[in-house]
């Protein structure tokens, strides 16, 4: 016989890894090690004769400290007329005190070695500041120079006004931002949270008074808490922090307690335009407990479950199994008077109206069927797992407890997380589900119109909206 | 038949007695302990312990990039990334990915000029997983002809998206072009589009047999490790994994050929503004010069403050966008600028705002204000690298494969520290010069 011919074949299966033994270990995966015990660090805290609260983490892991100022009042308090002056007002904080102008506060800032940010939220507002250690006093004055001199120099005011406005301008045909300001605009109609989401119009309307009247309203000791981490004690902390900030003034501050929205009484489909959008986005909403509740947990498990990463049913359902979606997942965000719980897809223009009624019938089933032991199981060893790996840097650190002051929320969000993620089992989870999920949704449709049009005639009725949220028409099956 | 009882008592002996061996040295320094081995095999240890937090990131980093590529076979050291996602001998198609999610983990790949780099971040109990995981791939990668069509077909609909994403492709490939002059150094990353369709089966064996071996890798594990365990799994994991034939050269000019001053156009008539490019080259990465080079970067170019950010973009405003400084590939290293405007006046303006900075650079003194607030800026870019256990990772394998020794890096930040106002004159007379490389981009 020819040996020839079959050398190629001889090569291949000599190279094959397959056909070669190899050691036993390599042909399953190892068994998990149990969790091992989470030991975070103690947050000390203090208050001082002005009613500022004081909260520090010390960690010597590097020469760096995160600082963050939470003022208890976000965009759920700007005024009815005024959406969007927290945001403002918060913007305008670096932009020129009585003996330093905004570029010598960046100067500042670049010389402690430091990065500055503020993020406004629903309920409270925060400023970061990272920097080296050796300029802990730096820092402090420049802090307390932002918070009791500040100027907010007209031709600044100017300057974030046009900032804010490109930034929301460049925003306006993002299919994801148009249709979750859309959503968030008709589940908090009558709810002080659609503030949370403004237009570029109301800019032009923030002036010098209103930013001061909001500022001299809430900007007070005893409405605010700093949270540091970094190589230092609580006594330290305070003893310096009270000499810089000790003449900040406390005043009486009026408080404020939201009733959570009203759930829909029936499913309503809306839908925005975006001519040239190839593929549509798809969001479906309603309103949650807020994260104070003690289902929160059960919650975060059973999101898990449904769509919070792609191993979960969602992704599995519409992008894998169906072919549907380019993603699928489910969010739940949590503020102080309720929460929002969504799904968000990005799927075919051709298999819209399926993709709804795929996602519905999905929250029906974790509604109404108990989830396997298995499915729960790895959800929380998901949630566990993560969990250390998002408090990782001090600045992710300081977050996580500024959110913690911020809400109220008790030592079960810190140091007893795992405890009550491993407390969750499936019939936790059911009843959750049953009790938030099942509320008729508000289900937003982000398309180009003409590609989609045979799609959106499948629902009853369609409300059709502008970019900029604005109501056009209803759209019906007999049109 | 072998008795499997004795076999497993003699792989027991000899992974213990081996790990004993090989454990290592340490150096406690300032900031954290770095633990460096080699395996028999080749493979390069580094290990770091940190028992803040429950969490292990796990790096495996092979010394092969666009720079081991040749002309008409660009295009490898990337398909090769994505081939090493698509299954071995016990782990399926993309379970790689599944695994670590599941377990609440990170995880990605990156491939640039001179290394592929596969990374996790995960609970510190599931580190045996990712090491089973990693030396899986490296040891019996599946490459089939369907599963390396696959991938090619998906890097092509990549290079599509990404024409039509960055429209300022072509003229950063010039500009490159002109600067390296090397075309081991400027070609994409990505691969040219004819050359990967023309990959074969058999290219992908060779590069992978090539490259893809222990005494071509480096694994860095950072975090809450028992340092003895940590070595006992991966010795159980890797050291089998034979190695493969030493690794070729790169096929670089032993010397780069002269620069000349060139300006250049390039039209595009997507683009709705025009804008340039700027460079020049700079002394190799980590020689004396450079450290001078890196704080001159942030002078320029890093923090609200700096000097190119606050005239161009702040008082003059004739800059949509500014960016650029340092990139290092191999021993070779450039200072570019990128800058977009409005209109053509505005960008020509723009460009001679930043000659007379540089000008500025070579003949004033810098104030020793100026030059703390720069390198202020610096040390926390510098310590914020090793802030997190995947931070840390990177930083340590950074520092490896630039042949820096990984117990004593700490030496590095002082040096950057050290730089001296009339250094910063010397630097900038001798690299900013009329040697230069300049790319116009023109909208029609």
């Amino acid at each position: 016989m020819k040996i020839r011919p079959f050398i190629p074949l001889l090569i291949m299966l000599f190279f094959n890894p397959f056909l070669h033994s190899q050691e036993r270990f390599r042909k399953y995966p190892p068994n998990p090690e149990p969790f091992p015990s989470l030991k975070l660090p103690e947050i000390e805290s203090q208050t001082l004769s002005n009613g500022l609260k004081i909260s520090v983490i010390r960690l010597t892991k590097i020469p760096v400290i995160s600082l963050q100022l939470i003022i208890f009042s976000g965009e759920s308090i700007s005024p009815d007329s005024l959406p969007g002056l927290a945001t403002f007002t918060s913007k305008m904080l670096n932009r020129g005190s009585l003996n330093l102008s905004f570029s010598e506060i960046e100067k500042t800032i670049d010389l402690i070695g430091g990065e500055y940010s503020v993020k406004t939220f629903p309920d409270y507002t925060v400023f970061s500041l990272f920097f080296l250690e050796e300029y802990f006093d730096s820092a402090l004055e420049l802090l307390s120079q932002m918070l009791l001199q500040p100027t907010f120099p007209r031709q600044e005011i100017e300057n974030v006004k046009r900032n804010m406005f490109y930034d929301l301008v460049s925003k306006r045909n993002n299919p994801e931002f148009a249709g979750k300001k859309l959503l968030y605009q008709i589940l908090f109609k009558d709810h002080t949270y659609r503030k949370i989401f403004f237009n570029d119009d109301i800019i032009k309307k923030y002036s010098l008074k209103n930013i001061q009247m909001f500022f001299n309203k809430f900007y007070c000791p005893n409405n605010a808490h700093l949270v540091l981490v970094g190589n230092l004690s609580l006594s330290t902390a305070s003893r310096k922090i009270s000499s810089y900030l000790n003449t900040w003034k406390k005043q009486n501050i009026e408080t404020y307690h939201f009733l959570p929205p009203k759930p829909l009484e029936k499913t309503k489909i809306c839908f925005i335009n975006i001519p040239g959008l190839k593929d549509a986005l798809i969001f479906s909403g309603s309103s949650l407990l807020p994260k104070t509740d003690p289902e929160y947990f059960s919650l975060i498990v059973l999101n898990q479950v449904l769509g919070g990463t792609p191993m979960s049913r969602l992704f599995m359902n519409l992008r894998e199994s169906k072919g549907f979606a380019y993603w699928a997942f489910s969010e739940m965000e949590f503020y102080k008077s309720c929460g929002i719980f969504y799904i968000r897809a990005r799927v075919r223009p051709d298999v819209i109206h399926s993709s709804v009624l795929e996602s519905l019938d999905e929250i029906r089933r974790i509604s109404a069927q108990r989830i396997p032991v298995q499915e729960i199981e790895q959800a929380k060893s998901y949630l566990i797992g993560h969990f250390p790996l998002a408090i990782q840097r001090y600045d992710e650190l300081a977050s996580r407890i500024s959110e913690i002051k911020a809400l109220n929320l008790n030592e079960g969000h810190w140091n007893k997380y795992y405890e009550n993620i491993m407390y969750i089992d499936s019939q936790i989870v059911f009843k959750s589900a049953y009790n938030n999920l099942l509320y008729p949704p508000i289900i937003v449709i982000v398309g180009d119109q003409d590609n989609i049009i045979d799609e959106l005639l499948k629902f009853k009725t369609v409300e059709v909206y502008d970019n900029s949220g604005k109501y056009l028409y209803r759209l019906t099956k007999e049109q | 038949m072998i008795n499997k009882k004795y076999l497993v008592i003699v792989t027991f002996l000899h992974l213990a007695l081996s790990g004993f061996l090989f454990a290592g040295q340490e150096i406690k320094n300032s900031s954290f302990p770095v633990t460096y081995f080699q395996l028999e095999n080749g493979l390069n240890v580094i290990l770091s312990e940190d028992h803040s937090l429950p969490v292990i990131s796990v790096m495996v980093a092979y010394k092969v990039g666009s720079i081991n590529e040749q002309p008409s076979k660009t295009g490898l050291s990337y398909l090769l990334e994505n081939l090493m996602f698509q299954g071995s001998r016990n782990v399926g198609r993309m379970q790689h990915i599944s695994f670590i999610q599941r377990i609440g983990g990170t995880l990605s790949a990156r491939t640039d000029r001179e290394k592929t780099i596969f990374f996790q971040t995960v609970s510190s109990n599931q580190m045996a997983t990712v090491l089973w995981l990693e030396a899986d791939r490296m040891k019996s990668l599946s490459i089939s002809y369907t599963k390396v069509e696959q991938v090619k077909k998906a890097i092509l609909e990549e290079i599509k998206q990404k024409k039509s994403r960055n429209l300022f492709q072509n003229s950063s490939l010039l500009f490159d072009k002109l600067l390296f002059s090397d075309y081991i150094y400027y070609h994409p990353i990505i691969g040219e589009e004819s050359d990967i369709r023309n990959i074969t089966l058999k290219d992908v064996f060779n590069f992978h047999s090539t490259y893809y071996c222990p005494n071509n890798a480096v694994i860095c594990i950072t975090g809450n490790i028992d340092k003895q365990k940590t070595i006992y799994l991966i010795r159980k994991y890797f050291q089998s994994i034979p190695a493969g034939k030493p690794v070729p050269a790169i096929n670089q000019s032993s010397q780069m050929i002269d620069l000349t001053s060139k300006t250049e156009s390039i039209t595009n008539p997507l683009l709705s503004t025009p804008g340039f490019f700027l460079g020049y080259r700079i002394s190799p990465p980590y020689s004396k010069d450079y450290y001078t080079m890196s704080v001159i970067e942030y002078l320029l170019l890093k923090g609200e403050s700096s000097r190119l950010y606050q005239r161009l973009a702040k008082k003059e405003r004739t800059v949509q966008k500014i960016e650029g400084g340092i990139r290092k590939i191999k021993n070779r290293a450039i200072f570019s600028f990128f800058v977009t405007s409005t209109n053509n006046y505005t960008r020509n303006r723009s460009k001679k705002a930043i000659l007379s900075e540089l000008n500025k650079l070579k003949s004033n003194v810098v104030s020793e204000n100026e030059l703390t607030k720069a390198k202020n800026l610096l040390k926390t870019a510098y310590i914020k690298r090793y802030s997190t256990s995947l931070g840390k990772a990177f930083f340590l394998i950074e520092t490896f494969l630039h042949n820096k020794n990984v117990q004593t890096f700490q030496d590095e930040l002082n040096k950057y520290l050290e730089v001296t106002p009339t250094s910063i004159i010397g630097i900038a007379n001798r690299y900013f010069n009329e040697k230069s490389i300049l790319v116009n981009i023109e909208t029609k």
